[in-house]
Order: structure tokens, then C-alpha cells, then sequence
């Protein structure tokens, strides 16, 4: 298996008043394609920290970061944008569609800040609502739809660029436990099809879907257990 | 590039069609601003073209000879004694000024014409000789005009304005015809084609044309008398300079007295329509810029909202990878588009009001005009657009992703 992450003691600082926060604490980690990882720890760990750092949305005060070759660490907004754009799909607790828009226009808008063509677009969307078996649900605005629903169409738009990596943030938090079954089945299949997923959950039999289990306490990686 | 531009025109577009009514009220300081420059260049280009118009009746090159000043503060006693114009000044001021093309006398008074029952009331009766036609804008439409040997003679010839041909004899051919001047009978010979209303104030077709030696003998021996003086064209100032000193001498005033006579020219008429201009253009323009900033302030206001309202959604974009500059170039759009949409409203109510305006003045909206408002709405729109835009695009996506 090919590496497709590598964290090189990651280090974030926050100041807070006077303060000083260590929210990651010399973080090294290694991520490689097609895994399924589950990230733990109360809160306060850093989790939210280092998802944010793997998803490209923050960039750590010290240390490497390396996706795929190239260097994060040293990459400028626009760069992020790119990368977060190309290789990252977000999953939600709270779903964060934009109400106003179709569950296809929902899908299709990761394409249009990827420059894709409109046809392209929405033939990919639309296979990747398919994927998520939500093909009789395009045309509805995510208050037409169940949570269950909204968080299917939250996956579709992570699918849909292809990205390597899917960040899925507490994506059953606000669901019922059907709803959130049938998500962590759809999540479950996507890494069947070759897909690395990472998870942040609180709930251990969430994180028991997972292969890899990454345990966070105070900004440090406490435990880093292979599960199956 | 241009597909995103299209893809944040459609965001743009949902986002206004989402709260029409608020984009509707904010827009009203642009709609406001846009009317009111709108409405004031058409105004101002209506003005102009009858001013224009009028003006041409006044040549550039001809001065105005008379007691008066047409836009004069003196003292109404001392313009009142002012000595009367004489016919012989005509041949002392060809005479003497080089640059002095032609002069015409020209008496003047009001005098009912008639035609057997028919007659028309308030016109304006012009004594003068053939040489008044080379100083103002006369064209014959038919018949004639005065000539040298009937001004000599005292002949009872005339030649009619359009309304009086028109008044008397409706379809019929007036030359060769009798009508009456008062009480003194007159054959036509010539109709002057239809001139329109000297700056909407007089018509120009309610006159009667006559030779001056006639009119002296019939109606005023005594009555006022100006010229109109056409001069070198190229040397008009050096030529009024010319004027003032042969009429100075023929008046015999010294050097420390001051003129006791006018030089009118149409630059009287000019500065004082110039002021008028100035003074409509001046509280359009105040106006504008007025209601374009508090236009402005409240679409800078509107987007404050609005950025903030979608906080959540800034951060999805960002998150799934919009740059910067995608982002405020969407915000920047919707305020662009609030602007030209209230643009659009506000030159479409001037474009409704210069219908009405039409009325009164003579005025269609220019086309510059409308390229200007739209420019100006764009203008506005990006500066009341700028740093709500701004804060969007710099928007941290993490914070905002988690902003309730």
C-alpha cells in the first residue's frame, strides 16, 4: 500500500489571550490509500485540530505535511483551496448543504469551483447521487429530505470530484441510529470500492466500522490500533 | 473564468430573487439616483437642442443694436431717456466699419391682422428692408421677400408668417391676396416657412414683415427703432470693439461717459441660459451623488447582512474549494447586479417621465445617458460591494463552518 498522508510532528499553537494552546502537540502520523480510519478521543484531544490540519483547512505552526508529494505545510490559500478541492471530500455532522439549491446542485458544486463543463457536471453528480441511492431524490431542496437523506447528499458531494480522501466528522451525530446505520453502510461501501475514509466519532460502535483506530489526548496520539 | 462569472451571476440572481423586497428597497437609493441624473440629461439635452434651435434665429456673428440690454441691471430712468436709434445710422455704420457686413433697421409693435371675418390677433408687425433677411434666419417658402424699391416707395406689400397664412387662408394661396394691418390694407407676396417658438416663449410664425419706410409712414413716426448688425464672422469681438466706437462717435459721447445704447448678442442669451443649465445640472447632479451614497451606504449595509447570514455557506465553498477571489467575485456580483437592476428600474421610470417632459420641451433620452447610468450603477455597486466582499472572501472556513 502506497503512502497518501504523512504528518511529520505536526505542532499547532493557538494564543489565546495569553495563553498559549498546544491543540496538536507533535502529531506523526501516516495514512495510506484505501485505509479506514476511526479517530477518537474526548474533547479538547485535538481531533477537531487534526482533522481540520488533514483536510487542508488549517495549516499546523510547525511541522511536515505531505499529501500525496505534495507539501500542504508550505501551501498558500489558493493552493489549499486546490487541493481541498481535488483530493478532499467533506462529510458533516451537520450536513451543510446550502438550502436554497437542488440536491443535484448541492452535488454538482464542488465541479463548478473545479472548472468543470455544466454537462460534466451534472453527469457526475447525478452518478454520484446514484451511488448513494438518492437517484429519485435529485430534484428535491435538502428540507424536502430526511437527515438520512441530507447526509447521503452531503456524501455524493464529497464523491464527486473523485477526491483520495474522505473526512467524515461526526457523520451520524445528528441522526437516529437506522439513519445512521444506513450511513456507515454507504460509508462501508465506499471503502470496499477503494476509497480511504477517516472518521472522527465519539461512539465506540461507530468507530468499530473502521479498520485503524486513532486515539487523540492532549494534542498527542495516545494509541493507534489496527482493528481488522 | 467566464463559467464562474456565469455560475455567480445564477448564485447572484437566486440570492436577489430570494429576498426581492429587500433588494427592491435597497436599490431605492440607486433607483433615485439613476432617475434623477437620467431625467436631468434629458432634460438638460431637450433644453439644449431648442435652445440651439432659437439660437439660430440669433446668429453668432449678428449683434443687436437697440436702447436696451436684453439682460441689463441698469437703472430703468436712465435706459429710459437713452436717445432714440435714427434710420441714417444704417449707412454711417456700413460706412465706417470695416468688419460691418450688412445692417438692417428693424421697428416693431403688435397690431391684429385681418381678412374679411377672419383675423388673427398679436402680431407682431416688422418694419424693416430686404437686408434683415441676411441678418436673421428668413427662408421663403413661397412668393418673396421685401425688396430695396419698395422700401424706397413705401409700398403696402407684406410677407406672412406661416401661422397667419395658415389663419387666413388655409389652403388657399395667399400671394397676390389683401389683408389688413390694423386698419390699412396690405397685399401679401411672400410666406415665411414654419420656424417653431423662439425658446418656447413667442412664436416666430405670428409675424408680419413690412418695409420699414411704410411702416414709418402708417404706424410710428416717432416708436423705437434697433439694427441687427451682421459682422465678420471670424472677427466678432474686434467687430463689436468696431461697433461701439462708430456709434460712441455718432452719439458724440466723451470718453469718460459711459454708452448710451446696447450691444446684444447672442452670448446674452447664452450666460443666462448657461446659468439656467448650470443651476438644473448642479441640484441633478447634487441630487445624484446624494442619493447614490445613501444608494450605496445601504447596499453596503445589505451585503454586511447577507455575508454575515450566509457565514455557513462561505465556509461550505471554501471548504470544498472555492479561492478567494471566487468568493468575492460572488459577492461582489450580487451587489453590481442589486445596483444595475435598480439602475434599470430608475431609467425606466426617466424613460416614462421624458414622454411627459416631451410635452413641455422637446427631449428623448440620449443614449449616452443610458450608458452612463448603467456604468455608474456598476461603479456603485462595487464600492458599496467592496468590503462586505472583502470580509467574505477572507473569511477564515473553519470558524465559519462552525458559526451557528
Amino acid at each position: 500500500m502506497s503512502t497518501l498522508i504523512s504528518l511529520k510532528n505536526i505542532r499547532k499553537i493557538y494564543t489565546v489571550g495569553l495563553e498559549k494552546v498546544h491543540a496538536l502537540d507533535g502529531v506523526d502520523l501516516t495514512i495510506n490509500h484505501n485505509e479506514y480510519i476511526s479517530v477518537m478521543g474526548p474533547s479538547g484531544s485535538g481531533k477537531s485540530t487534526l482533522m481540520n490540519m488533514i483536510g487542508c483547512l488549517d495549516t499546523p505552526t510547525s511541522g511536515q505535511y505531505e499529501f500525496e508529494g505534495e507539501l500542504v505545510h508550505k501551501m498558500d490559500d489558493n493552493q489549499l483551496a486546490s487541493i481541498r478541492n481535488r483530493k478532499i471530500g467533506f462529510v458533516f455532522q451537520t450536513f451543510n448543504l446550502l438550502p436554497k439549491l437542488t440536491a443535484l446542485h448541492n452535488v454538482e458544486l464542488p465541479l463548478i469551483y473545479a472548472n468543470v463543463i455544466r454537462k460534466e457536471r451534472l453527469k457526475k453528480a447525478r452518478e454520484a447521487l446514484e451511488k448513494v441511492g438518492l437517484q429519485d431524490r435529485m430534484h428535491h431542496r435538502p428540507n424536502e429530505l430526511s437527515g438520512g437523506q441530507r447526509q447521503r447528499v452531503a456524501i455524493a458531494r464529497a464523491l464527486v470530484t473523485n477526491p483520495a480522501i474522505i473526512l467524515a466528522d461526526e457523520p451520524t451525530g445528528n441522526l437516529d441510529s437506522k439513519s445512521g446505520d444506513e450511513i456507515m453502510q454507504v460509508l462501508d461501501s465506499l471503502f470496499e470500492l477503494g476509497n480511504t475514509i477517516i472518521l472522527v466519532t465519539h461512539e465506540e460502535y461507530i468507530a468499530k466500522h473502521a479498520h485503524r483506530t486513532i486515539n487523540l489526548f492532549d494534542g498527542k496520539i495516545s494509541k493507534d490500533t489496527r482493528t481488522k | 473564468m467566464i463559467r464562474l462569472l456565469l455560475e455567480n451571476f445564477q448564485i447572484a440572481v437566486t440570492a436577489i430573487v430570494g429576498g426581492k423586497i429587500r433588494a427592491l428597497l435597497t436599490a431605492l437609493g440607486i433607483v433615485i439616483g439613476i432617475l434623477s441624473v437620467t431625467l436631468m440629461g434629458t432634460l438638460i439635452s431637450g433644453l439644449d437642442q431648442s435652445f440651439e434651435k432659437s439660437m439660430s434665429f440669433l446668429g453668432r456673428d449678428v449683434f443687436f443694436l437697440s436702447r436696451f440690454e436684453w439682460f441689463g441691471g441698469q437703472e430703468w430712468w436712465e435706459v429710459r431717456n437713452r436717445p432714440k436709434f435714427k434710420l441714417d445710422y444704417v449707412d454711417k455704420l456700413k460706412e465706417q466699419g470695416k468688419r460691418i457686413e450688412t445692417v438692417a433697421p428693424v421697428m416693431e409693435r403688435g397690431l391684429d391682422v385681418s381678412r374679411g371675418e377672419e383675423s388673427v390677433v398679436g402680431v407682431r408687425i416688422f418694419g424693416t428692408t430686404p437686408e434683415y433677411q441676411r441678418t436673421t434666419v428668413v427662408n421663403i417658402k413661397h412668393g418673396r421677400f421685401i425688396t430695396e424699391g419698395e422700401v424706397r416707395s413705401g409700398s403696402r406689400h407684406a410677407v406672412i408668417g406661416w401661422d397667419i397664412a395658415d389663419g387666413l387662408f388655409g389652403n388657399e394661396n395667399p400671394i397676390g391676396k389683401d389683408i389688413k394691418l390694423g386698419n390699412h390694407r396690405f397685399t401679401v407676396i411672400g410666406v415665411v416657412e414654419k420656424q417653431g417658438k423662439f425658446l418656447g416663449l413667442f412664436s416666430l410664425d405670428n409675424q408680419v414683415v413690412i418695409p420699414i419706410g411704410t411702416y414709418q409712414r402708417l404706424f410710428a413716426r416717432r416708436g423705437w427703432m434697433r439694427m441687427n448688425v451682421k459682422v465678420d464672422a471670424d472677427h466678432v469681438n474686434e467687430a463689436e470693439d468696431e461697433v461701439r466706437g462708430i456709434m460712441r462717435r455718432l452719439r458724440g459721447l466723451h470718453p469718460q461717459e459711459k454708452d448710451n445704447f446696447a450691444i446684444n448678442r447672442q452670448e446674452a442669451f447664452r450666460k443666462q441660459y448657461n446659468m439656467i443649465k448650470y443651476a438644473i445640472g448642479g441640484t441633478g447632479i447634487f441630487i445624484t451623488v446624494l442619493s447614490l451614497l445613501v444608494g450605496g451606504i445601504g447596499i453596503m449595509n445589505i451585503m454586511f447582512v447577507s455575508v454575515k447570514e450566509r457565514t455557513r455557506e462561505i465556509g461550505v465553498r471554501k471548504a470544498i474549494g472555492a479561492t478567494r477571489n471566487m468568493i468575492l467575485g460572488q459577492f461582489l456580483l450580487e451587489a453590481v447586479l442589486i445596483c444595475v437592476l435598480g439602475g434599470a428600474i430608475g431609467m425606466g421610470l426617466a424613460w416614462g417621465a421624458s414622454f411627459f417632459i416631451d410635452k413641455f420641451i422637446p427631449s428623448t433620452m440620449p443614449v449616452w445617458l443610458a450608458i452612463i447610468s448603467v456604468s455608474l450603477s456598476v461603479v456603485v455597486g462595487v464600492i458599496a460591494g467592496l468590503i462586505p466582499s472583502y470580509k467574505a472572501a477572507n473569511m477564515n472556513p473553519i470558524e465559519a463552518l462552525r458559526y451557528e
